[in-house]
């Protein structure tokens, strides 16, 4: 069977004067999944969102929505609502009258029936009996939810979501970052998410498109993305990651894994894009993936710590590589589990991790370091 | 220490207000107190008399004069408003930067030239060998003069120019704090342009539409200069008969007595729209 696509982009680019906003994106986002655009500012990311929504027209491509052609149709026609990133409540209005206005620009519907919709969505949202409350008299997180209702409560095929999170302070987003999430499995409808928070993105989205300079890097499920990184600017961009700069690659193992010399170490790595012998690369390695035993051993690159930063849960452990002919500094997390080791600043560890726990690209600057 | 420095903190604060406290109370309180006072006064006795008030009240060219001045100054005050409005939506939210800065420069810079000169220039278009008549002949729709001043729609024209800007700044302000996002979100919820203005757009700008249209009102109901350059003798606005008691007739207390009637009048009709539109006048203002 096939999946059903409610948003498609077909080759669009947005160009504003000579600035191209957006370079020949093209994506689909299958019905009733959260679809995360994730990028830096200025990546395009919001350009695209306001395209869907109608708020902007392509230069080329087409943008369809549930099937249908809109890039002539204006925004409200269109059969997706956007949650704006200062939310754009009506002051003016109380609680309910928010939520009632699509419905009442939509007609055909008496006064008490669009009002028991609107407080159904309230209730799903969590905000019952807050109807007749002004829109300065209720906090940042409830704003937030009024603003999911008045959407939500036109049941469109799309939801757009301009980083509403932004705003809230961390726990605040931290709780409505997971009911977002339930909201939309429970409704089933489909969200398109953009962020520059790469930990609200892999937390929510089925799928993420990270996106920059106006082009797709990549677009794949969150651990896709996290372990297996398909461009430099991803691997740099999604998590945490020790950067190993201006590496000689010496010689493919196989079709997967090469061998890098940095300064007279050798590491191996996942290559996470065709490589040769003699290319100059990076290589990015997940510090949680580092397994961190305390003296010399055979295997492994034997090091000094230099640092420990205490974090609750885990540590940030610095260490120096001790063999090699530059300096190499490495971030290791140490969970703070019944076996991780105990050690102290000074002491000499022997570092070691997974082929496929570091991810190697060619340099954007190829200077060897 | 501590109340010392508040102590001498408070004084400043009562220099830096003199000047405010002797305009107002030399410049408006004192002529008020003594209007009203002479406003109950017999002309020739001074003793205490309503008999200034009486003849407002029974003098049907007085009431009537009265009237129309209202009426006409809520007519110019409406069409400002119909005039000032699209404006000011345009400059705030459709015009570019630089668009908006000459727009505004645009509206500021006949108001560098004084009330006066200005109704000598709607004199020089209007009268009957005017710029006005003069073209119409040279088009051929007529071929005597015509003349356009001294006629009830030439005080409105008058008025409604003279007030555009009092109306126009406060709405400019007002649409300037209106957060485009909010119209975009009206627009992504099915809205239209008529919904939007109505339920968003004029429900936001309202405190400006209030302010601006008191302070028109008020500006036309109290204005001489324009009504009786460009309305001539028959022009029969309530200042002019104010005018006329004091400086005519050196019928002071009338005048007074005419005085008061207008003031009151103007404060009871603002302070009602101000209820029937539910806006408060210290947010408005």
């Amino acid at each position: 069977m096939p999946q059903e696509i409610d948003v498609s982009l077909v080759h669009v680019t947005k160009k504003f004067g000579d600035l191209v906003a957006v370079d020949d994106v093209s994506f689909e986002v299958p019905k009733g999944s959260f679809f995360s655009i994730l990028g830096p500012s200025g990546s395009g990311k919001t350009t695209v969102l306001r395209m869907i929504a109608g708020f902007e027209t392509p230069t080329s491509g087409d943008i369809y929505i549930g099937g249908e052609r809109v890039n002539d149709v204006p925004p409200n026609k269109r059969r997706c609502n956007m949650v704006f990133q200062r939310l754009a409540l009506f002051p003016m209005m109380d609680v309910l009258g928010n939520v009632t206005f699509g419905l009442r620009r939509r007609g055909g519907m008496s006064k008490a029936e669009m009002e028991r919709l609107a407080r159904k969505a309230l209730e799903r949202v969590g905000l019952q009996g807050l109807g007749r409350r002004k829109i300065n008299q209720i906090s940042g997180g409830q704003q937030q939810r009024v603003a999911l209702a008045r959407s939500l409560v036109l049941d469109p095929t799309v939801l757009l979501l301009d980083e509403p999170l932004g705003s809230l302070d961390l726990k605040l987003r931290q709780d409505m970052k997971l009911e977002l999430k339930h909201l939309q499995a429970r409704m089933g409808t489909t969200f398109v998410y953009i962020t520059h928070d790469q930990t609200i993105a892999l937390a929510m989205s089925d799928t993420i498109a990270v996106i920059n300079r106006g082009k797709i890097e990549q677009i794949a499920s969150p651990e896709e993305l996290y372990r297996r990184p398909a461009t430099h600017f991803v691997a740099s961009f999604v998590g945490e990651n020790n950067k190993l700069e201006g590496g000689r690659l010496v010689r493919m193992r196989d079709a997967q894994v090469c061998e890098v010399d940095f300064g007279g170490i050798l590491m191996s790595g996942r290559m996470g894009e065709p490589l040769s012998p003699g290319d100059t690369v990076d290589l990015f390695i997940r510090p949680e993936m580092i397994s961190l035993r305390p003296g010399r051993h055979e295997s492994g690159f034997p090091g000094k710590i230099e640092e420990i930063n205490f974090d609750g849960s885990h540590s940030l452990i610095v260490v120096n590589l001790l063999e090699g002919r530059a300096p190499i500094t490495i971030n290791v997390k140490l969970q703070h589990t019944e076996q991780a080791p105990e050690v102290a600043t000074g002491d000499l560890v022997t570092l070691s991790w997974r082929w496929d726990a570091a991810n190697a690209f060619r340099s954007p600057t190829g200077k060897e370091a | 220490m501590h109340l010392s420095t508040r102590f001498r903190r408070g004084q400043r604060l009562w220099l830096l207000l003199l000047p405010t406290l002797l305009w107002i109370g030399l410049l408006f309180v004192l002529p008020h107190i003594k209007l009203f006072l002479l406003s109950f006064m017999d002309r020739r006795s001074g003793a205490f008399t309503l008999a200034n008030y009486a003849a407002f009240f029974n003098s049907s060219l007085y009431r009537n004069v009265f009237v129309r001045t209202t009426t006409f100054s809520i007519v110019t005050t409406l069409l400002t408003l119909f005039i000032s409005f699209p404006a000011a939506f345009i400059i705030t939210k459709v015009l570019g930067r630089k668009m908006k800065a000459l727009a505004l420069i645009a509206i500021v810079l006949p108001y560098w030239v004084s009330e006066l000169i200005q109704a000598f220039t709607w004199m020089i278009l209007f009268r009957e060998t005017g710029v006005l008549s003069y073209l119409l002949q040279y088009l051929g729709i007529t071929h005597h003069n015509i003349e356009f001043l001294y006629h009830n729609s030439t005080i409105v024209v008058g008025l409604v120019y003279t007030s555009l800007l009092f109306m126009t700044i406060p709405i400019i302000n007002s649409l300037d704090t209106l957060d485009d996002s909010l119209i975009e979100a009206a627009y992504d919820l099915g809205g239209d342009f008529w919904s939007t203005m109505r339920e968003i757009i004029i429900p936001h700008a309202a405190p400006g539409i209030m302010v601006g249209s008191i302070m028109v009102f008020m500006l036309n109901l109290g204005n001489y200069v324009t009504v009786t350059l460009l309305g001539g003798k028959n022009s029969l606005w309530f200042t002019e008969s104010i005018y006329n008691q004091f400086i005519v007739r050196f019928n002071q207390n009338q005048g007074a007595a005419f005085g008061v009637i207008l003031l009151t009048f103007s404060v009871l009709f603002v302070w009602i729209v101000l209820k029937i539109t539910k806006q408060d006048l210290t947010e408005a203002m």
